[in-house]
């Protein structure tokens, strides 16, 4: 039995597309669970956070 | 379903106890018996609290000896069962009902000061003590509704202003550390900024804030080793004033006389002078304990004097149309209710009377990156929307509720539990063993039987050690 400290992420599947895509930047993950869920490195989790805000700035439109 | 949610959400606050009766029942028998030898006091917790309570009191009041619970509770239905016991339960705390488990009768203290409030007389002067006539005439009920406005404003414009570096009339020091005290601000004493519970703050009724500010200024003042009888006291009787007279100081109590100071900073009272003799309550002070506005913005909607008088313009009733293209006009020209607007309406055009602007997702996002829910934003709305919008049902557009909603549920796409991951099990029986007794002792997050590897909460942690090594054990011997 092996034990290991993180946090659970729970998304969408596609949040967790382009979780993976950052992980190929800057590897955070620690195990992918299944579809909707990936346990990553405590510590990242800010960042991880912050640059998923960007990119998912990036889909949406604005008018102004 | 996002309508009813709102309705029942409302109706529900309503019913909700007054944010002081907590407050009261951590205090101690002996300092809420010196409180109730006031009638003042007694009437105003009396209207502090929910109808049923209400109810009980005046059942027993003029009982001269106690009911046996039995009779009490034979008028009680089943379904009313509960709210009977709840009602006995906060009575108990605030110690006016002393050992309701046999027989029930008011404390001795509570029911003479109750007594005496009904019907009057006594000298305790606890409902103070109008000035003389003299030749001095009392302010006028707009300037006072002028002046509460005019201090109130001053308080919360400072707070949503200083979110955007700019320095409007800075009120006194006492409630510039009053906010940082009570966490609506934070950061440095020169120039604190407003926090995401002062967002939240600043879309609350002002009854609701002004009893936020008066629960921490009692804290405050405990801290200070002020008497903190003393302190409720005065609010109480403040808030059985007459709105409109003038009352003398002479009662007064040498530690009131220097809460005075502050209560006027707050605008709840009105001095012509410092060292005045005399005194007025504004409306904010008289309707502390009752169900009517606080501030004359929606109150003196058929004059409307107050808000000519003074010169802020504060608007009768709602002022808010919202439309389903998500646009807002707002029919104001109070610089305090543009700045509240501000925090969740990207503005558009501003006229002497009207402000114009835009709800769009940028502007939902930053109050929501400010602590705001989409919740208070909509409540907000609809509090203060405009007589035309009392038109439609739902008031609310249901698009832009919902769409809202769902920028806050944008928001919260991924959702992240710290915690501890066990995988690699040598057998099917250890791991089922394991994940059974998390999901017992309700930590599991996530399992998955295939991968033989589950997710526990970081506070199940030590829970679960303990687990493994009493298997341990018991399964070496």
């Amino acid at each position: 039995m092996k034990l290991e400290k993180g946090v659970l992420l729970t998304c969408d599947p596609a949040v967790k597309q382009i979780l993976l895509m950052l992980n190929n930047r800057q590897p955070f993950i620690l195990q992918d669970l299944d579809e909707f869920h990936v346990v990553i490195k405590a510590e990242l989790e800010a960042w991880v956070r912050s640059q998923l805000e960007t990119e998912l700035e990036k889909n949406t439109y604005n008018l102004e | 379903m996002a309508m009813q949610k709102g309705a029942s959400s409302s109706t529900s606050v309503k019913t909700a106890q007054h944010s002081l009766l907590p407050f009261l029942q951590t205090q101690s028998q002996q300092s809420l018996t010196r409180l109730y030898q006031r009638p003042s006091s007694c009437l105003s917790i009396f209207r502090l609290l929910d109808p049923l309570s209400r109810q009980l009191i005046l059942n027993l009041l003029w009982l001269e000896s106690p009911v046996p619970l039995s009779v009490m509770t034979a008028w009680v239905t089943t379904e009313g069962t509960r709210a009977f016991d709840d009602a006995v339960s906060i009575l108990t705390k605030l110690h006016i009902l002393p050992n309701p488990s046999v027989k029930l009768s008011l404390s001795p203290t509570f029911k003479a000061s109750m007594r005496q409030a009904i019907i009057g007389g006594g000298t305790t002067a606890s409902f103070g003590v109008p000035a003389d006539a003299e030749n001095k005439k009392p302010p006028s009920p707009a300037n006072l509704d002028a002046y509460a406005l005019e201090r109130w404003e001053t308080i919360l414009h400072y707070m949503v202003s200083s979110g955007r570096g700019q320095r409007p009339r800075e009120p006194s020091r006492g409630v510039i550390k009053l906010l940082t005290d009570s966490g609506l601000m934070s950061g440095s004493e020169a120039a604190p900024q407003i926090t995401s519970a002062g967002f939240q703050f600043l879309l609350q009724t002002p009854h609701e804030q002004l009893w936020q500010l008066l629960l921490r200024y009692l804290v405050m003042a405990e801290e200070r080793g002020i008497d903190l009888i003393e302190v409720l006291s005065f609010l109480f009787m403040l808030s059985t004033m007459e709105f409109g007279w003038d009352y003398s100081t002479s009662s007064l109590s040498p530690t009131q006389e220097v809460l005075m100071e502050d209560l006027r900073d707050y605008g709840l009272v009105w001095q012509r002078k410092a060292k005045s003799k005399r005194f007025s309550p504004t409306r904010l002070a008289t309707t502390l304990t009752s169900s009517l506005p606080s501030l004359p913005t929606s109150s003196s909607s058929s004059t409307n004097t107050a808000a000519v008088a003074s010169g802020t313009g504060a608007t009768s009733e709602g002022f808010i149309i919202l439309e389903t293209n998500y646009r807002v006009y707002a029919y104001t020209n109070n610089p305090l209710q543009t700045a509240v607007l501000h925090l969740f309406v990207n503005m558009k055009s501003r006229f002497p009377n009207l402000v114009i602007g835009m709800i769009t997702r940028d502007s939902v996002r930053r109050a929501l990156a400010n602590g705001i829910t989409a919740d208070q934003i909509i409540s907000y709305l609809a509090a203060y929307a405009h007589p035309q919008m009392r038109k439609f049902n739902p008031l609310i557009p249901v698009t832009v509720q919902d769409q809202i909603r769902l920028w806050e549920l944008e928001r919260e796409r991924v959702k992240s539990d710290s915690g501890y991951l066990y995988q690699d099990f040598q057998s099917l029986g250890d791991y089922t063993t394991l994940v059974d007794y998390a999901r017992q002792m309700g930590i599991l997050l996530w399992e998955s039987p295939a991968k033989r590897c589950f997710f526990i909460r970081e506070d199940g942690h030590n829970v679960m050690k303990q687990f493994i090594e009493r298997r341990k054990v018991s399964g070496g011997g």
